[in-house]
């Protein structure tokens, strides 16, 4: 018997492996492969006896630990902040939309609960994946860009989403008793992970005495309690992970081992649940083929259109807001988890749960490969819309005065705009900030005298910033479409532009920028100067950490340190 | 709905052997006692709760192959090149005195033949997870006796593998059955070994360098590769353990498995929980663990005593100082959980009652308390020994230096910022270690050939422990993350300077307390400098095109000088090496 198993895991994994060298070398997410690994060998039925389906669930249960474990309470209201309003119109119109295809498609097809699969269905449109849209996203996500922030916020924001939706499709039946008695539960959840969070966790860590292997075996501990109690109140095990996860404490000398570990953990049962989830699939009937079609349809075209609309109301540029809605255009894993308990549950029916995990794999490809495409759909599509209210846009929110001859053009309100705020209003010479994130609105109202809000990518904010008058145009941000619109814009200013390597550097110098900072040439400058003037004996370290402290001081007294500036 | 937790047996192992971990910990004691105490108090010896079927045999057989791939890991053949005459010296004269040592104790204490076998093959082996672990945490891995002791247990542990593909197979009637078993048994790890080496000299390096940037995919291809490897040996009738070996080894030999090994090890230590916790499980009861335990003491002082002088006569003929010999025995002296795994498959083949299980277990959790104090104690044990030893000293004995970074520099993440100053830091501390976790860096560094690299995220132990990071005179981190800076600054010795990175003031302060020397901030630096270039730009214009020409020259200097060296264009790219995820 366990032979079998173990021959049954290593098909699993080899076809996972293959599957992934092929992400790997285009650059892909693997998740919707090892879906497809699933799909190729789930027509061998000893792949998938029970307890590989155990080991599936516990997948489900580490992926949703690792979320919980992730979640950064001080982050918690200003990510929420971001993206509340855009994710609940999504929520709003979308959802209602979604379900009533939803609720079609059951009445079409014979569910036995079109209620209930209706609102699967329509969770599967509205939500989008973190963990592909975040891998799309990566680096603007690490860079803080204004739409890798929105794109993570949402993404946030729809995990909890599925978090509340699991806890209500667990219930018995669809009463507000019921439901209320969920939530209820939830709630008690959440409170008693807190609790032990600050007092229970610490306890662990100090019994365990620096030994790693201990506090990650009591993590998973943790975990299993949790699952255990959510198992015996009903609760969705989901609910009981989440909970397990915010019991996990992040800090100490154990915190990279018990992270690595348990990341490690995670990636490992992660992989048995998506390769398991697509040998539930069998060969699609028409019926199957239909729904996945319109629901991909609706995933791909309509949340997106949806989103940037929404970000534009909000008051994003067009572009920053194309371009964080075109990462979430994908089924959510956690749309996954939503389907296969309902499954487990024998709520979902069987057509539509397979085309949900068709409509996931096709999605999640696709995401990546539609990225590849922004700038053209971007011109194609959106720039068309919205083209005419963009600079009805820009006038609104800009205060640019009419007679600026001779003046800097600052592009980017970050730390460094500021410090050259300030020294350009020391030298009383005329200056005008463009930015493209509203969250700093207020900030330049107060603070410039001149600024634009808008995109620096299209020409209209150049235009109204008065750029072939300046003599002077910086830019604070490494991007090198940004640069590279700024020489296209053959202004006779100086340019002084920014890249993030001498690479890049030399080829914007050879262009025309009249000067490029390379952050890491001026730090790597400094960290040399430093260096051998502590070598040669002449200061002592400590002398120079006084006098950086000391630095460090006047520049917080200037206040230009945000969470939301990057450059 | 089917329950995952509630239901599950190996639920309960996990939550059981959490406590039992925690007191033991209370105690100094190492975690495997825990989970063999879990297995026998949830097991028919106490409460009779837990069975091992069904999810717990294959969490079992998981964490038992995942040890055996580990091993395989570890493996590294460039680690004990130096040594590897003495050690396999000592390793082969070993395992044949302490197999005729423990042969004689069994059939002293009167067991029958077939029992007598089993416990000498079984007894002879040093708990190589055990004494790698202290070792490791004592920091004297990398110690003269500590690499005797890894490079002899390495030798081990391939007999070891012989041994358990002999258990596993079938019908082992007489002499001539074994002999034939064992023939086949060789050729075909023979075949599988030279697959497996063949590979990781022509196929994984290629393979690998392309999905190491990417730790989900790493990950997950090298598992993928572990399990290739143990549907082989299922196909051949060999254990699937032999392939899980052969599989480590044969990643071992990358530049990249030092990451890996740290990340299979979490998972190996979740599996292998449930795996020592089963052997407790398979004792039949009370009377079955306690059936021969005075045999199990006297045999544990025998042993320990006979395996200390064994390791020590051996040792010390090969040349080496008499505190390496003396330090590299001592740790040597218990039954390790080895033991317990050759008694457990013998117990599957019927070939030993589950009372000789319980006495391996005794012997084995006997001699692993008391080894464990003694490794601990092992310098204040030698120290109070020393003028006995001394009759032992003998001209010539081998300098016991080994070549391992120290007093060195080491620069995590290899970028413009790191790399301008590592001139400057080979100049003043000879060597430099450079650690990155991009193979395109990693190669751009070997190709020039003038400072040593580690691959790996600066996250992992492993990793840190390979650049040796305790031993550092000087730390250059490139890493803005704070959680990496933390771990690096409570990590290096005292009196190292170190100097990180960090983009928040908030962040810069925290380390600043935790004793950095300095903290770079490349953000406000630029800041400042642009401030100035363009106020020169509005007051005095030569000024500025002065400035800007010096650093424009700079710029393209840097072009020039990567393109002279790879004759392509400049490899590095401005982001940092390490934390991609």
């Amino acid at each position: 018997m366990t032979e079998q198993l173990i021959i049954a895991l290593a098909v699993l994994f080899v076809a996972a492996g293959l599957l992934s060298l092929v992400a790997n070398q285009f650059g892909l997410s693997p998740i919707p492969f090892y879906i497809l690994a699933g799909l190729l060998v789930g027509r061998f039925e000893f792949v998938t006896p029970g307890e590989v389906l155990t080991l599936a669930q516990w997948g489900i249960a580490f992926l949703v630990f690792v979320f919980g474990i992730r979640l950064d309470f001080s982050n918690v209201q200003s990510v929420l902040r971001d993206a509340e309003v855009a994710a609940s119109i999504q929520l709003l119109t979308v959802g209602p939309v979604a379900f009533a295809i939803g609720y079609a498609f059951g009445d079409l097809f014979g569910f036995e609960e079109p209620l209930r699969n209706a609102l699967y269905f329509s969770a599967a449109v509205v939500l989008s994946s973190s963990l592909v849209g975040g891998q799309v996203l990566r680096r603007e996500i690490q860079d803080n860009l204004v739409h890798g922030r929105l794109a993570s916020s949402i993404h946030f924001f729809d995990d909890l989403v599925a978090i509340a939706v699991l806890l209500v499709i667990t219930a018995d039946a669809f009463t507000a008793d019921a439901i209320t008695s969920q939530l209820g539960y939830g709630v008690l959840f959440l409170a008693v992970g807190l609790l032990f969070y600050r007092h229970g966790f610490p306890i662990l860590v100090r019994l365990a005495d620096g030994d790693g292997e201990l506090v990650l075996v009591g993590s998973i501990s943790i975990l299993v309690a949790f699952l255990a109690a959510a198992e015996y109140v009903g609760l969705s095990i989901v609910v009981g992970a989440f909970a397990a996860g915010i019991a996990i404490r992040e800090d100490g000398t154990n915190a990279l081992d018990v992270r690595n570990g348990i990341d490690s953990i995670a990636d490992f049962f992660g992989a048995i649940f998506f390769v398991t989830i697509g040998a539930l699939v069998s060969v699609p009937s028409p019926e199957v083929a239909i729904m996945a079609a319109v629901l991909a349809g609706l995933v791909f075209i309509l949340n997106p259109l949806v989103h940037t609309l929404a970000f534009v109301y909000e008051g994003y540029d067009a572009r920053t807001a194309f371009l964080a809605s075109s990462s979430l255009n994908q089924v959510s894993e956690f749309s996954l988890i939503i389907a296969i308990q309902a499954l487990l549950l024998g709520t979902i029916a069987d057509a539509l749960f397979e085309a949900i995990i068709l409509a996931a794999v096709v999605t999640m490809a696709l995401t990546p490969a539609a990225r590849r495409w922004k700038d053209r759909v971007f011109q194609v599509v959106i720039s068309r819309l919205l083209g005419g209210q963009r600079s009805r846009k820009v006038d609104e929110r800009s205060e640019v005065d009419a007679d600026l001859d001779d003046h800097v053009i600052i592009l980017g309100y970050g730390r460094q705009g500021r410090r050259l705020v300030e020294r350009l209003e020391a030298v009383d010479r005329s200056y005008v900030v463009i930015e493209n994130d509203p969250i700093l609105w207020d900030d330049l109202r107060a603070n410039c005298r001149n600024y634009v809000l808008g995109d620096a990518m299209s020409e209209y904010p150049w235009k109204k910033a008065g750029v072939d008058r300046a003599s002077l145009v910086v830019s604070t941000v490494d991007q090198r479409e940004i640069s590279e619109t700024i020489l296209a814009l053959e202004a006779d200013a100086d340019l002084l532009l920014r890249s993030a390597s001498t690479d890049e550097a030399e080829v914007l110098l050879d262009a025309g920028a009249t000067y490029v900072t390379v952050t890491n040439v001026v730090a790597g400058k400094e960290l040399v100067e430093i260096v051998e003037a502590i070598f040669d004996g002449g200061t002592p370290p400590s002398a120079l950490k006084a006098e950086h402290l000391k630095t460090l001081e006047a520049i917080e007294r200037d206040g230009f340190d945000t969470r939301y500036s990057r450059y | 709905m089917s329950e995952i937790a509630l239901a599950a047996d190996f639920a309960i192992i996990v939550v059981v052997a959490t406590a039992v971990g925690l007191l033991a910990r209370q105690t100094g004691q190492p975690t495997i006692i825990a989970y063999i105490l879990t297995g026998i108090i949830l097991g028919p010896v106490a409460f009779d709760i837990v069975t091992d079927e069904g999810l717990v045999d294959l969490m079992a057989e998981l964490g038992f192959a995942f040890l055996l791939f580990l091993l395989g890991l570890k493996m590294r053949f460039k680690d004990i090149q130096e040594i590897l005459r003495p050690v396999t010296n000592v390793a082969f004269g070993q395992t044949v005195l302490q197999t005729a040592l423990a042969f004689l104790v069994a059939w002293a204490l009167g067991f029958d033949t077939t029992e007598i076998l089993v416990i000498a093959l079984a007894t002879v082996f040093g708990a190589t997870p055990i004494i790698v672990k202290i070792l490791t945490d004592k920091d004297e891995i990398t110690s003269m006796p500590g690499k005797i002791d890894v490079g002899g247990l390495i030798v081990q542990d391939i007999y070891l593998v012989v041994v358990l593909a002999l258990f596993a197979a079938d019908d082992l009637g007489g002499a001539a059955d074994i002999a034939t078993t064992l023939g086949v048994i060789l050729v075909m790890i023979s075949f599988i070994g030279i697959f497996s080496l063949a590979s990781s000299r022509y196929v994984l390096p290629k393979l690998f360098r392309r999905v190491a940037d990417n730790k989900e995919v790493f990950l997950i291809v090298a598992i993928a590769w572990a399990f290739l490897f143990v549907a082989i040996a299922e196909g051949a009738d060999l254990s699937a353990k032999v392939g899980a070996f052969l599989a480590g080894i044969s990643l071992a030999q990358l530049p990249y498995s030092k990451e890996l090994e740290d990340r299979i090890t979490p998972i190996t230590n979740f599996f292998i929980l449930v795996f020592f916790a089963t052997i407790g499980l398979q004792i039949d009861g009370l009377n079955a663990l306690l059936a021969y335990w005075w045999q199990a003491i006297v045999a544990s002082i025998i042993l320990m005593v006979g395996n200390f002088w064994i390791m020590f006569y051996l040792i010390d003929r090969e040349g080496f100082s008499v505190e390496t010999s003396f330090l590299g025995s001592i740790n040597m002296i218990q039954v390790s959980e080895f033991s317990l795994i050759v008694g457990a498959l013998a117990l599957d083949q019927g070939l030993i009652e589950s009372d000789v299980l319980g006495y391996l277990s005794l012997m084995a959790l006997f001699t692993m308390r008391v080894s464990t104090y003694v490794i601990a104690y092992n310098h204040t044990i030698y120290a109070k020994l020393e003028p006995w030893f001394r009759r032992f000293e003998s001209e010539g004995d081998k300098s016991d230096a080994l070549s391992q970074y120290r007093n060195h520099a080491i620069a995590i993440g290899y970028d413009e910022i790191t790399e301008r100053a590592l001139p400057n830091l080979e100049a003043r501390y000879g060597e430099v270690v450079v650690i990155d976790r991009r193979t395109d860096h990693i190669d751009e560094i070997e190709r020039e050939g003038r400072y040593s690299s580690v691959f790996g995220d600066f996250r992992h132990t492993e990793v840190r422990k390979e650049a040796n990071l305790k031993g550092a005179d000087f730390v250059l981190s490139s890493s803005v993350e704070r959680e990496v800076n933390e771990a690096l600054l409570s990590e290096v010795a005292d009196d190292a300077t170190v100097f990180v990175e960090a983009d928040r003031i908030d962040d810069a302060r925290a380390l600043y307390d935790l004793g950095a020397d300095y903290v770079i901030m490349s953000t406000h630096l630029t800041a400042e400098k642009l401030a100035t270039y363009v106020e020169l730009h509005a007051t005095d214009r030569a000024a500025f095109e002065g400035a800007i020409a010096g650093d424009i020259a700079e710029i393209l200097a840097r072009q020039r000088r990567s393109r002279d060296r790879f004759g392509g264009h400049a490899a590095i790219d401005g982001h940092g090496g390490d934390g991609d995820d």
